[in-house]
């Protein structure tokens, strides 16, 4: 379909610029409306612009005091932005927000490497749990959220059985102001490792044998294989898992909201949380948005500098 | 299914197949002792002529509403996953039948059912006719004309059944639903419309397991210091039992149960008028003592999950005996005391706590109510469907089937058919403990638009104090960022 769109453009350029002086109605049709290639793109092209226009229309909102149930709503600048930034629990949120993003990251890419190297192993158990381990990828993240906020319930909770088991005492996970933040990471971490073990371990199945022949011929031990030979192989990889997991994870809202709502206290309210309570329990629709808003900064400025630094290490491996 | 116009016939029908049966043994006493018997003949006849006449008047104010005006007519009613919905659902095939109305129920787990409800009418979607709602979130909502005031229908002979009778709803839930707007804000007193009709509400009570308490020997207490020490016996006793249970998570759902029926007995008002000036009353001096006495209670006497307990958890713990006392909803422990349950029988009522030197108690109270949606089309409909499902028929079958309940209606209460059901034995003190809870019972908060924003703040305050933050410094800062918002 598309080499059949590209005919009447092909022989124009080919011909160079004497052929489109002597036949100008040719060139001007070929080169300026080809209405079958715009028909096939125009879905995409409205789509985006739907997605934008949405985007867009979100970041007008938080420059209003736009309240749900009130029938008017006025342009007020950038008020619920300087409002939202003299609150300590504002500041708070973003702390919430990049510790939960960052820690979670972090972790999962280091226990994603070594599933991935497990898997990678051929192992027999490996081999087999390899399709086991991807189940907390396809739960539901409300459902993951149900499910643990009963299994760490501080009395009757699974959690606490364990560790009692090993005469440790009990632990308030998402109870207590202090180890809040810590349990919703570590869901987070039990989802979300398996998708940087496929990743990470796709990268692995990529490095040839030879390589690693090469380094052992060269006396290179296990250890020093893994960190000088096949990590930098992998780190694109990670890195374009740790991407795609940032990006989620600054936005996460389903694990919080499900088992804590954000508390106890503000123990938990990154910032996602925070705008949905502000905008729908709140109904302070302008308040919400920009908090969105703040959000998306967030994700933007943490995502690029994530893409910088997988292109330069992938320039480096290349 | 009777109609309700005809009932009030049918009523009246009954009263004159009674009539002849005593006329007649009066009658015959006349004409055995006193051979007056052309007088009991006369008697006779003028109390059946004054009989058909006013079954003729009822009759044809009967007819003055036609409940089959908007025959063929659809429309859809929304509420919560709920067993008060579940006892409409019950009964729309006789509404169906009597009108001619089809009614599609769009019911939704109570976590998503709010914020699709602030969806649905802020975006002036006529996808739903009628709604259910409590009084808090209709505060919200009212300001933007979401909500269609109901007092033209009520008015209205040809839209409202004589015999309909809205003054028989108890008067806290009458006044609580009606209320005016004055530049965008909610103001109560004279003048104000009626937003919504009640068809269930809830007053808060202390509930508790009569066999857990009996067992350790332990009197039901009446203030917070009481059930701290209540609770300290009781773990003593048994350290796997939760001495209360209690809401506590991050929503003012939490505040309104237990935190704010003992506060009004503190003297704690969330919102007050200083200077002339609206304020809140959280820092007060009262405030700061009853969260004293409220925080150490719940250190002492809740769950460690307190910060995530829902009402679902309270109730959980109370029916499975994992919980010995609960503060919620009173029909919480009515629901689970219905034979065949497995805590039938096992649960008591009281009146909530209150303040140590306070002379009686406070109540508050959640009303489930139905609202129509002033964006709706098919309002004629909507509002039979409300009339017919908030009537005095619906509301005792729906309480004697053990779902409507607290049923809304003075008339219920004084029925045999309820009053006698719900003091069966399984029951306990039900009857009398809401009797004597009622009298006190109202609704504790300040209507006003903003109100969630700033009770939400407070629950969050709550889960910090309960959590070790120091008590006067967090309600001075929850007091200031109420005021900011002010």
């Amino acid at each position: 379909m598309s080499s059949q769109a590209l005919k009447p453009i092909v022989p124009v350029a080919a011909e160079g610029p004497g052929a489109c002086a002597s036949s100008g109605s040719d060139s001007l049709e070929g080169r300026s409306i080809d209405w079958f290639s715009l028909a096939i793109i125009l879905p995409a092209v409205l789509i985006l612009f739907g997605f934008l226009l949405l985007f867009f229309y979100g970041v007008y909102q938080s420059l209003t005091d736009l309240r749900l149930g009130r029938p008017i709503a006025k342009f007020v600048g950038f008020a619920n932005f300087i409002a939202l930034g003299r609150t300590a629990d504002f500041w708070n949120s973003v702390r919430v927000t990049v510790t939960y993003a960052l820690s979670s990251v972090v972790m999962e890419a280091l226990l994603g490497l070594a599933v991935a190297k497990l898997f990678a192993s051929g192992v027999f158990m490996a081999r087999a749990l390899r399709p086991v381990i991807l189940l907390p990828l396809v739960l539901p993240p409300m459902s993951v959220a149900l499910m643990w906020t009963t299994m760490m319930n501080p009395q009757s909770g699974i959690m606490n059985y364990l560790l009692s088991l090993i005469g440790l005492a009990p632990f308030a996970w998402i109870s207590d102001t202090r180890t809040a933040l810590l349990s919703v990471i570590m869901i987070d971490v039990w989802t979300y490792t398996p998708f940087f073990a496929l990743i990470i371990f796709a990268g692995l199945q990529g490095i040839t044998d030879d390589i690693r022949e090469a380094a052992r011929i060269n006396g290179g031990k296990a250890w020093a294989t893994f960190v000088n030979i096949e990590l930098p192989l992998v780190a694109p990889h990670i890195l374009i898992a740790a991407i795609f997991r940032l990006i989620e994870s600054l936005n996460q809202f389903d694990i919080i909201f499900g088992t804590t709502q954000g508390g106890p206290g503000n123990s938990t309210s990154a910032l996602s949380v925070q705008a949905y309570i502000t905008a729908f329990q709140n109904l302070t629709f302008g308040r919400g948005a920009a908090l969105m808003v703040v959000n998306w900064l967030i994700v933007l400025i943490g995502a690029f500098f994530t893409v910088k630094l997988w292109r330069a290490v992938r320039r480096r491996v290349q | 299914m009777v109609a309700l116009g005809e009932l009030g016939m049918e009523e009246w029908t009954q009263k004159l197949a009674k009539c002849p049966r005593e006329d007649y043994m009066g009658r015959s006493f006349a004409v055995l002792f006193t051979g007056a018997r052309r007088y009991a003949n006369s008697l006779l006849l003028t109390s059946a002529f004054f009989a058909v006449s006013a079954s003729l008047s009822n009759s044809a104010a009967a007819e003055t509403m036609n409940w089959r005006q908007f025959e063929g007519t659809s429309i859809t009613w929304a509420y919560d996953i709920h067993p008060y919905a579940d006892a409409l659902a019950a009964q729309l095939p006789e509404f169906e039948k009597l009108t001619g109305i089809k009614v599609t129920p769009e019911l939704y787990p109570d976590d998503s059912y709010w914020s699709k409800m602030t969806i649905q009418l802020t975006t002036k979607s006529p996808a739903w006719d009628v709604f259910g709602t409590g009084i808090q979130p209709a505060w919200d909502l009212a300001p933007s004309g979401a909500l269609e005031p109901l007092d033209k229908y009520l008015g209205d002979p040809k839209l409202t059944d004589a015999g309909y009778d809205f003054n028989d709803f108890f008067p806290s839930l009458r006044s609580a639903l009606t209320w005016k707007l004055e530049d965008g804000q909610v103001a109560t007193g004279d003048g104000g419309q009626i937003w919504a009709i009640p068809h269930a509400f809830e007053n808060i009570q202390l509930f508790y397991r009569k066999d857990i308490l009996d067992k350790y020997n332990i009197a039901v207490p009446t203030t917070p210091p009481e059930m701290a020490n209540a609770c300290e016996e009781l773990k003593a006793a048994d350290p796997s039992i939760t001495p209360l249970g209690v809401r506590g998570v991050r929503f003012w759902s939490s505040i309104h149960t237990a935190a704010v029926s003992i506060a009004r007995s503190y003297g704690v008002h969330d919102f007050v008028v200083k200077d002339g000036k609206l304020d809140t009353g959280l820092d007060s001096p009262e405030s700061i003592a009853f969260h004293k006495d409220y925080v150490d209670m719940i250190k002492k006497c809740a769950a460690p999950s307190f910060a995530n307990d829902n009402w679902y958890q309270v109730v959980d713990g109370i029916s499975s005996g994992r919980t010995a006392m609960a503060i919620d909803s009173n029909m919480f422990g009515f629901w689970n005391d219905v034979a065949g349950k497995p805590a039938s029988g096992k649960i008591a009522f009281a009146p909530p706590l209150r303040a140590p030197n306070a002379t009686s108690f406070d109540s508050n109270i959640w009303i489930w109510a139905l609202a129509m949606n002033a964006a709706s089309e098919k309002k004629g409909a909507a509002w039979l469907f409300m009339q017919w499902a908030t009537s005095k028929q619906v509301a005792l079958k729906g309480a004697v089937a053990g779902q409507l309940v607290n049923p809304p209606r003075t008339s219920t209460w004084q029925d045999e058919t309820w009053t006698k059901y719900a003091s069966q034995p399984e029951f306990n003190n039900f009857v009398d403990s809401f009797k004597k809870t009622q009298d006190h019972a109202a609704l504790a908060f300040t209507p006003r638009v903003g109100f969630g924003e700033a009770m939400n703040a407070w629950a969050v305050a709550m889960q910090k104090m309960v959590n070790g933050d120091d008590v006067e410094t967090t309600l001075r800062a929850l007091a200031e960022e109420i005021r900011a918002g002010l």
